[in-house]
């Protein structure tokens, strides 16, 4: 089977000549449908540059980036927008929702751009309202509810048009540990049931304990690919941890 | 749904930002419409004689104006799309192309546009007829103001501010266009590099703006500095001043604060540190705001202050060069009047004279005339023996007038000894000028033409317009210098130059307030956070509030500090040039204008405080 996505040897790099520095130094990988992906690494070993770069949001120094049959590398600002709007979903630490816009339009922004029909776009909101638990608040502005329900909020915008790809950087970072959980159970029923394809930038070894495979970032550089294949999500934890604790003294990040 | 409905709701939601911006918008406008209105009203040309006069200073006003106005809504609107960044960053990564985005915005500034355009006139409407009453009763002119709605003024404006709006349009497209992605997720991360004083920059500053004070002190007449430079003298000193206050705004005062900062006795005491750290931090930012705000001020001051001060000294001039009420050459007129003070009828002779290679013609009197005229002006007695004179001189000015106290005068037989020398005379300066007294005997001796002079004063002598006109219809042909007649077309032209004056006065100093209101409005979106930590790190309110005193107190003062300074130094070289006390009428402007300025530096800490939201974090 073709992979969804497909990094083939990117590099990111910063300043001239002397004073060059890479946050990526390249680095290969692919993700196939359905697979729920993470990516994990101290602080610095360039895990946020890989997601802004893959997500379209900054371009590579070098390398190309194929989605699903094409390479966003060689894409103008226009061809881009398209792709963003009708094969990628975004969700952020802090949330990015518009406070003037109730939770409903807040969801609903992305299909309006797509102008997909009203009766359609009623359907497919409330259906992932329900999913994520919010169908209450719809009504509610992005100010009158928690964290966690803030950051439900941006995963159903981000998921309502059932992307290619769902980018997730540090989702669970603002959050308590039951809001986490819930995100993070939500994420992953998603994935099981609708072969979502999620690629989640995380340091917290809990929250990528949800993930099938985890891929460990170092200076750049790929340095590790662990997979929880039959373990479960409780193993698959401990597994991360001892992981983490081979890599190199920075264990203290997953506290 | 669609997009653009989403879009209309968030820009209703968004009323606050929108309110600042559209309010900005809104005010140009009124304020432009109103302008344009009274340049074209019917009501000042018809009634003002020196209505070309008014016609022209209200036309070139209205270009300054116009630039004025023009630039402030370009600032108001980047200011404006900067605070949406967030927005469109989040349009963007949702997938909605530039061009959409950009139309997006465009069709929201031309709605925006309309309305403030339809609203503007209406308000600008009615304003332009209570400053047309103001301007009026200004001018001393008896009218009353009529309440028509100019159609050249309504599209004159609308074609002006379209013009506007589609350039801001543009200037919207632009920012879209250059907006990159990743800057909606590094904007946070952005840090600012603390400022390191210079020397260089800071001895420039200090030796430009010293120099530009020095040049504006210089005498316009003997100064070896005009000289040189000539005609472009004022722009030097502009060029110096401005340029000095920058350099003061970006190095000196960085200079200052990091010496401050670094002296721990003072600095070490609680939050002393943060304040200054806070200015410090942005002043080479703001150094340009900052040297916008001080040489808005200090024309707003300068251009008032001159005009008030020159309107406050009307009568006074016009009384140093016409002493009498009416003067005039020839037959005496029955005044029947009760008003009238005295009705003199004076001879005086003309005679011509050589006095180091130059002609001069000079009016001769005797010593009794001159005594008799000055009781009934309320003027010192004069002594004069023979073969002595004293000069009157109404034009003198020791700057450029030859003193010739000490010279022999010889006309015929008559050699006389001038012993001293008055700059004032008796005469009104329009019929009489040079005069010279001479004793009875030496009058009496000297051979030349005599003429007869009627001289007239009469009490309340400003309002007396219409005995001037009976006057001078009952002369004829004959020429009458009247004061009445003098004051009025000073005061007309003076006027309607005061009210310009007041006017743009009035734009600069709220334009001015809104340029610094938008400045802390921003630092309080950026500090916010600031002062939370404070405040969870255990800071007390009254404590924070200081320090935000401080930190907007500085943003307000040192402006306004050099606006003041370098207003004081213009108005006195303004002051020595019109060879005119304005100490008065300067002072009282200056009040006032600090007066409506302390009241928006209130309104924006008010709002600063607002912003931090206090009762959140208490």
């Amino acid at each position: 089977m073709k992979p969804v996505l497909q990094v083939e040897n990117i590099t990111k790099a910063y300043g001239k000549g002397a004073n060059i520095y890479k946050a990526l130094n390249g680095v290969s990988f692919e993700v196939h449908k359905g697979e729920f992906v993470g990516v994990m690494g101290p602080s610095g070993a360039g895990k946020s540059t890989l997601l802004n770069v893959i997500a379209t949001i900054d371009s590579a120094t070098t390398g190309s980036i194929i989605i699903d049959d094409t390479n966003i590398a060689n894409m103008k600002d226009e061809q881009l927008a398209d792709f963003r709007r009708d094969n990628l979903g975004f969700i952020f630490q802090d949330y990015n929702l518009l406070d003037s816009l109730t939770v409903r339009e807040n969801i609903v922004l992305p299909l309006a751009i797509a102008k997909r029909p009203a009766a359609e776009i009623n359907e497919r909101v409330e259906r992932i309202a329900e999913l994520f638990g919010i169908a209450d608040l719809l009504d509610k502005y992005p100010y009158q509810i928690s964290g966690g329900q803030k950051q439900r909020t941006a995963s159903s915008r981000a998921l309502v048009t059932e992307p290619k790809l769902l980018f997730a950087d540090e989702p669970t970072g603002a959050l308590d540990s039951k809001s986490a959980t819930d995100l993070l159970e939500n994420l992953s029923e998603l994935n099981a049931k609708q072969q979502s394809t999620i690629l989640m930038v995380t340091h917290d070894a809990y929250a990528a304990s949800f993930c099938q495979r985890i891929l460990f970032i170092q200076d750049g550089q790929l340095s590790k690919e662990i997979f929880r294949g039959e373990e479960t999500r409780k193993q698959f934890f401990q597994t991360i941890l001892q992981e983490l604790t081979v890599i190199g003294g920075d264990a203290n990040d997953v506290i | 749904m669609t997009l653009f409905d989403l879009a209309l709701k968030n820009m209703r939601r968004n009323m606050k930002s929108y309110a600042l911006y559209f309010g900005s918008v809104l005010f140009s406008i009124v304020i432009y419409f109103t302008f344009v209105t009274l340049k074209y009203s019917d009501d000042i040309s018809a009634l003002a004689d020196s209505s070309m006069k008014v016609q022209g200073i209200m036309s070139a006003s209205s270009v300054v104006l116009l630039i004025f106005v023009a630039m402030f809504i370009i600032y108001a609107n980047s200011f404006f799309i900067k605070k949406r960044k967030k927005e469109v960053g989040l349009y963007s990564l949702l997938g909605v192309r530039k061009k959409q985005i950009g139309l997006l915005l465009f069709f929201e500034n031309i709605v925006l546009g309309i309305l403030s355009l339809v609203i503007g006139i209406v308000l600008g409407f009615l304003l332009s007829k209570g400053l047309l009453t103001i301007l009026v009763r200004l001018m001393g002119l008896d009218a009353v103001a009529s309440f028509t709605l100019s159609s050249e003024a309504v599209i004159n404006t609308t074609i002006v501010f379209m013009i506007v709006f589609l350039f801001t349009s543009l200037q919207g497209y632009r920012v879209i266009y250059q907006f990159k992605l990743i800057e909606l997720f590094q904007a946070d991360k952005k840090g600012e590099n603390l400022p390191r004083a210079k020397w260089f920059a800071t001895i420039a500053g200090v030796a430009s703006l010293t120099f530009g004070y020095w040049l504006a002190s210089q005498d316009l007449m003997t100064s070896v500095m005009w000289k040189i430079l000539g005609i472009s003298t004022p722009i030097v000193i502009i060029i110096a001043t401005v340029a000095g206050t920058y350099l003061l705004f970006h190095s000196v005062l960085v200079f200052v604060l990091t010496k401050l900062k670094n002296n721990e006795r003072w600095a070490w005491r609680g939050l002393n540190l943060l304040g200054v750290s806070q200015i410090l931090y942005r002043i080479r930012g703001n150094a340009k705001t900052l040297t916008t705000i001080a040489v808005l001020s200090a024309t707003t001051i300068t251009s008032g202050g001159a005009v008030y001060g020159l309107y406050y000294n009307a009568g006074e001039q016009t009384h140093h060069y016409l002493p009498n009420t009416f003067m005039w050459e020839g037959k005496e007129v029955n005044l029947t009047s009760k008003d009238v003070l005295y009705n003199e009828t004076v001879h005086a002779k003309q005679a011509e004279l050589e006095l180091a290679g130059t002609t001069y013609r000079y009016t001769f009197v005797d010593v009794d005339t001159y005594n008799k005229l000055a009781q009934l002006q309320e003027r010192e007695q004069l002594a004069v023996q023979n073969g002595e004179a004293i000069m009157l001189d109404p034009y003198y000015d020791e700057r450029f007038s030859i003193n010739h106290t000490g010279q022999k005068l010889a006309v015929g037989d008559v050699a006389v000894k001038v012993k001293n020398l008055h700059a004032e005379s008796i005469f009104n300066a329009d019929v009489i000028g040079q005069t010279i007294i001479v004793s009875a005997s030496d009058y009496q001796a000297l051979a030349a033409e005599h003429n007869t002079y009627q001289l007239v004063g009469m009490d309340n002598d400003k309002k007396q317009v219409a005995s001037s006109d009976k006057l001078q219809q009952q002369l004829g042909d004959v020429y009458l210098s009247s004061f009445p007649a003098s004051y009025k077309s000073s005061i007309e032209g003076l006027g309607s130059l005061l009210f310009v004056g007041s006017f743009l006065g009035l734009v600069f100093l709220v334009a001015t307030g809104s340029i610094i209101y938008f400045k802390i409005m921003t630092e309080a979106e950026e500090d916010r956070g600031k002062y939370e930590i404070l405040h969870k790190v255990g800071v007390g309110h009254k404590e924070m509030k200081k320090t935000i005193r401080m930190q907007i107190g500085f943003i307000f003062a040192a402006p306004l500090v050099m606006g003041i300074l370098h207003s004081a130094f213009a108005l006195s070289a303004f002051s020595g040039l019109i060879g005119a006390n304005i100490l008065v009428p300067v002072i009282i402007w200056m009040v006032v204008y600090m007066a409506i300025y302390a009241v928006i530096g209130y309104l924006a800490h008010k709002q600063f405080s607002h912003t931090l939201q206090w009762r959140a974090i208490k």
